[in-house]
């Protein structure tokens, strides 16, 4: 049996509870192993953002439980959950994911420092990341001199670096044109297929829904359908 | 358990240079930040450097002013040093006397001195057909009084005492205004002698003087020592000495000497001659506190607001931060970071702009003549201004305006601390 990473337990989230109550998710159970590529789909609205936020500690949910390598966040303060988020969860973004004022080697790195990795670890990992996605020549190029589709790439080197149990990423082809977002898909597909990395992206995008070993479909907060399939990636 | 001393500093290094490496990338932000919007940060450099200056050139008024007014009063009114029978300050009555020559002898040998003076004075009276006005009687011997106060460049009207003439008297401005006197006019002084008689004499205005100090010249007029003397039965005694030295460092020495030479009569600095001057500095150095925490209050708004536009601004990028792993101590740090960047290259230059202006004008003066000359003389200061920065001062309003800079950074930083991750990225 594969290991568990995510365990989420009867989860809800209601915005604005003393004025115009959304209820953005209701009563959502899942649970995500280790190597999943699962992406979350459903309408605008449906509350595939909310669900990330939660499940990467972002948002508190109004009920029930997060529960990540057996800590459950949901009980952990402030400045505890950010800690908890460097070594064990990745982000990206749907854009501007990057500091603009840190080139693409910078940005990678960053992370690595501020979990108080050596010099020499963070050169060698900077090097081997930026390879894996395909940009060892763009190291020392600040965002702005990135195409959007170069940007993703270095964010989800960086999301990576800190070496995390997981990849949440948000609508990361959103801003992108279908080929640099295929590009990306193949790219998450293989950290997948040969590192093992699990992945949790939401999307609207048919294309990328075709990529994903898993679809969780929500509708209205809640989950509408569970699928997987039996082959990954590819 | 005792630890080695070397062991204990080398365990600190250690730590230091940790928390430097992990937040090496912090600086980096911060100092890049910098450069993301340069008018911006141009303006905080700016403000720094004009508060820097703007505190600069106040303090450098007021320490101008008090200076201008020490000046006067030293070498206009009181002189360094006062020599008085001891019950003199308590009654300038002029029973209060000693003896001339025998002062001379001792004053002749203070060390640094420039001249002296020997006074006699009385309270009087002094009346013409108009009417009358409560004066001080100065009984001076001209050319003494002219080499420690220049009493004779102040005349405005007339002239100093002709050698010629006998029975003249020199009046102020404000009361010769006052009482319509002029040049040639004739009043009566009013006093009592030493036997308390009701005595007075006719004097004839030779001219009117002016100084700076309005209200003193109200009060006090001038006649020769040996006609006064005569008037009250004391030719030979005077009631005050002044003592004028060549540098003002010389004060302590020739007190010193005095005191040990006069043991029955009270010598006395400038300072507790004229205490209003010591005053003035006082209320010179509050006020201008008031201006300068009015500047740095202007300062600290205008960092307050800038800082706060940059950290909404990046509301966005604060929210990514937070989420990738950047504690809330760490963005603290670096918005702090940023305005001490800004304030560690705005300083210098105010401080060099404080430097150059306060060299110019220190030169130069500056006149007030045209807008507020009564005003300055209504308060006993001329109407040039030298301003005068001391070096100390510099550094005092350095320390404040970074630390004011510094303590406005707090705000904008606490409000980056506030965001919420999930709201903020949804920017
Ligand atoms: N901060 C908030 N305050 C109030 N309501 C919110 C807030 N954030 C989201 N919502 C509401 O919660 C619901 C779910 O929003 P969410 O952003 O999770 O949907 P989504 O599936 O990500 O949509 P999209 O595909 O457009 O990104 C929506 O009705 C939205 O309006
Ligand atoms: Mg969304």
């Amino acid at each position: 049996m594969k290991k568990t990473v995510i365990d989420i337990h009867n989860v809800s989230k209601v915005y604005n509870p003393d004025t115009i109550p959304v209820h953005a998710v209701n009563n959502v159970h899942l649970h995500f192993e280790q190597g999943e590529f699962t992406a979350l789909v459903g309408p605008s609205g449906s509350g595939k953002t909310t669900l990330l936020n939660i499940i990467g500690g972002l948002d508190a949910p109004t009920q029930g439980s997060v529960i990540i390598n057996g800590t459950d966040i949901t009980h952990l303060s402030a400045n505890a959950l950010i800690r908890f988020r460097l070594h064990h969860i990745g982000f990206v973004f749907q854009s501007y994911n990057l500091v603009p004022v840190l080139t693409a080697r910078e940005n990678v790195e960053f992370i690595m420092l501020l979990q108080g990795v050596s010099k020499a670890g963070r050169e060698r990992r900077v090097r081997e990341l930026m390879a894996a996605v395909g940009l060892s020549d763009k190291m020392d190029v600040r965002p702005a001199q990135l195409s959007g589709g170069q940007q993703q790439r270095v964010a989800v080197a960086r999301a990576l670096a800190s070496k995390p149990q997981f990849i949440l990423a948000d609508e990361p082809t959103a801003n992108l044109d279908s080929h640099s977002a295929a590009n990306l898909l193949d790219m998450m597909a293989q950290l997948n297929r040969d590192e093992g990395m699990t992945f949790i992206f939401s999307t609207h995008d048919a294309r990328v829904i075709e990529r994903a070993g898993r679809v969780i479909t929500l509708v209205d907060g809640s989950i509408a359908s569970d699928t997987a399939r039996v082959e990954t990636g590819v | 358990m005792r630890r080695p001393h070397t062991e204990f500093v080398n365990l600190n290094v250690f730590a230091c240079l940790q928390i430097i490496n992990s937040n090496h990338m912090l600086i980096l932000i911060a100092w890049r930040n910098l450069w993301r919007h340069r008018t911006r940060s141009l303006v905080i450099i700016a403000s720094v450097a004009l508060g820097i200056w703007a505190g600069a050139f106040i303090v450098s008024l007021y320490y101008g002013m008090g200076n201008e007014r020490v000046r006067i009063a030293i070498e206009q009114e009181v002189s360094h040093l006062q020599v008085h029978h001891p019950g003199f300050q308590d009654d300038h009555d002029v029973a209060f006397h000693f003896n001339r020559d025998s002062l001379a002898a001792v004053l002749r040998k203070v060390p640094g001195l420039r001249a002296f003076s020997q006074r006699l004075t009385a309270m009087g009276m002094l009346a013409n057909a108009a009417g009358s006005n409560g004066v001080q009687i100065n009984g001076i011997d001209p050319a003494a009084e002219s080499d420690t106060r220049g009493l004779h460049g102040f005349v405005v009207a007339g002239a100093y005492f002709d050698a010629g003439r006998r029975h003249q008297i020199l009046v102020g401005k404000k009361l010769a205004d006052k009482m319509k006197l002029a040049p040639g006019a004739k009043v009566v002084l009013t006093f009592q002698d030493r036997e308390q008689h009701i005595t007075s004499g006719a004097f004839r205005i030779a001219g009117i003087y002016e100084t700076a100090n309005a209200p003193l010249d109200e009060r006090n007029v001038y006649v020769r020592r040996d006609e006064l003397g005569d008037l009250l039965g004391l030719p030979e005694q005077a009631t005050e000495a002044a003592v004028l030295l060549h540098d003002d460092a010389q004060v302590p020495e020739a007190f010193a000497f005095l005191r040990s030479k006069l043991p029955e009569l009270l010598v006395e600095d400038w300072q507790s001659v004229s205490p209003e001057t010591a005053l003035v500095m006082s209320s010179l150095d509050l006020s201008s506190f008031i201006i300068i925490g009015i500047i740095l209050l202007a300062l600290a708004f205008g960092i307050i607001n800038t800082m706060l536009m940059a950290v909404l601004e990046r509301t966005h990028e604060i929210g990514m931060l937070m989420a990738v792993g950047m504690t809330k101590g760490r963005l603290f740090g670096m918005v702090v970071l940023e305005t001490a960047f800004l304030t560690l290259v705005g300083s210098p230059i105010g401080i060099a702009l404080a430097l150059l202006v306060n060299a110019w004008l220190s030169k130069t003066g500056i006149d007030l003549t045209a807008v507020a000359e009564n005003v300055m003389k209504g308060f006993g200061y001329g109407a040039v201004i030298y301003p005068d920065l001391p070096e100390e001062k510099v550094w005092q309003i350095l320390v404040i305006v970074c630390l004011t800079a510094l303590l406005a950074s707090v705000f904008p930083a606490w409000k980056a601390l506030r965001m919420k991750p999930a709201e903020a990225i949804r920017r």
